[in-house]
């Protein structure tokens, strides 16, 4: 319900309330759900990578379904930065996509965490392919750092809004300050819903499957008799 | 180190007396090498650029499939079960199956750098001396990739076909600073012009080599 409410604010904030920007017109609008959108994702795969280090430590379930619902959640949010960029991109640097280094990093990102989902979508729900799933959430978490480091040798085109490289923040306009804020908290919410209603679903099956296999071994013990 | 040893004198002297990888790893970027000439059609112009590429697509894909064969082989039979039953440091299997893996690919590069000279028109030289330090690392790193990636692939139903999946996106950083240096290298510029991208080449060496051997042991467990 809060997240309704503040999905709401913050629409009525981006097309409503905020001065359009004078450079780029209507479009740059678009900011205030690409920059959310970036940031769900990146904090969806950082919790990827948290819960799979948890998961070999503690070896518990309940990490790996974390891991599993905030990487579906993640994949998700990760396509729309590319999406909303690509719309962006398309009236502002005249093209769909180009190799620059931010958009090649988050590419990158995509498959990374693509491959993790083909993973789990082809191996079955074994404490072993849990495990795979740890292992590669944790690989593609500790390569992102490096790749950023690679690409970071390209000039890029892709502007430093939030912090500038000369170290302010380039939103002249308080209200562009307060509606990214109101976006952000908005997409934050989604976001944990959405982690929230996966993260039980996936725990509802894993005790489904627990019960199962109980089942079946008192079925199996009882034909013993 | 025993235990490092004596694996890695198994999967040498099993390759010397098959010589199965080496010979299907060089067939296939052979082949690799044939489809890029006629895809890439090379002008004069871009030959070394040209050649540094068919040289790494060759090394990516060749180096995918020895990593496969080289687990397939040992989940025959259970040979990984006892292994892993084995009281050996699963860093120690793991650093002999990485080394085997480099060493086949490592073979198989020398053969293909010839072809490449001989494919792309280019000059047998220094060149191709400053080559190796791009390509080794690179190698390196890949089958450190690999090695970790097709003990998983080849434990789920879709086997090999989810190697190139996982290990394509991770590698690609890799290949970018890889296919930079060796580009330099055959354009005939010293080696201090790709410090940078030989720079990055180590940086994921470490990161692949240092996490596989810490993650390894939890591929191989068996429940």
């Amino acid at each position: 319900m809060t997240t309704l409410i503040l999905m709401v604010v913050s629409l009525y904030g981006v097309f409503e309330w905020v001065p359009t920007e004078e450079d780029q017109g209507i479009v740059q609008r678009i900011f205030y759900f690409h920059v959310p959108c970036a940031w769900v994702a990146f904090a969806a795969f950082g919790i990827v990578a948290i819960a799979g280090m948890f998961y070999l430590w503690l070896k518990d379930q309940i990490w790996d379904d974390l891991g599993y619902a905030a990487a579906e959640i993640g994949m998700v949010f990760c396509t729309l930065v590319l999406i909303t960029g690509s719309l962006w991109a398309k009236p502002i640097w005249g093209t769909w996509w180009t190799w620059d280094s931010r958009l090649t990093t988050t590419f990158i990102l995509w498959l990374l965490y693509g491959g993790y989902l083909m993973l789990r979508a082809m191996a079955d729900d074994t404490p072993q392919v849990a495990r795979f799933g740890a292992v590669i959430g944790i690989f593609a978490a500790l390569d992102v750092p490096v790749v950023v480091l690679s690409v970071r040798l390209w000039r890029t085109i892709h502007p430093a809004v939030l912090i500038t490289r000369t170290g302010e923040h380039g939103l002249q306009d308080m209200r562009m300050v307060v509606t990214l804020l109101v976006s952000l908290t908005a997409f934050t919410a989604l976001f944990g819903w959405l982690l929230m209603l996966r993260f039980q679903q996936l725990r509802s099956r894993s005790r489904l499957s627990t019960i199962r296999r109980d089942v079946a071994l008192i079925e199996a013990a009882a034909g013993d008799y | 180190m025993g235990a490092f040893a004596a694996i890695l004198r198994k999967d040498l002297r099993l390759e010397i007396r098959s010589g199965q990888s080496t010979i299907a790893l060089f067939a296939l970027s052979l082949l690799i090498m044939v489809v890029l000439v006629f895809a890439l059609n090379p002008q004069p112009v871009d030959r070394a650029r040209d050649a540094a590429a068919a040289l790494w697509v060759a090394l990516v894909f060749a180096g995918m499939l020895g990593a496969t064969r080289s687990m397939i082989a040992e989940n025959e039979n259970g040979c990984m079960r006892a292994l892993t039953l084995s009281p050996i440091d699963p860093g120690a299997l793991y650093g002999a199956k990485l080394a085997a893996s480099f060493a086949f690919m490592a073979i198989v590069e020398v053969a293909a750098v010839v072809l490449i000279t001989l494919f792309f028109n280019l000059d047998f030289g220094g060149d191709l001396v400053r080559l190796a330090p791009s390509l080794m690392l690179g190698t390196l790193g890949f089958a450190a990739l690999a090695t970790l990636l097709a003990a998983i692939s080849s434990r789920t139903r879709a086997g090999d076909l989810l190697l190139p999946i996982l290990a394509i996106p991770l590698f690609i950083p890799a290949i970018i600073a890889g296919v930079k240096a060796s580009e330099a290298a055959l354009s005939g510029f010293p080696l201090a012009a790709a410090t940078q991208w030989l720079g990055i080449l180590v940086a994921f060496d470490v990161l692949f080599v240092t996490l596989g051997a810490l993650l390894f042991e939890h591929v191989i467990r068996e429940d």
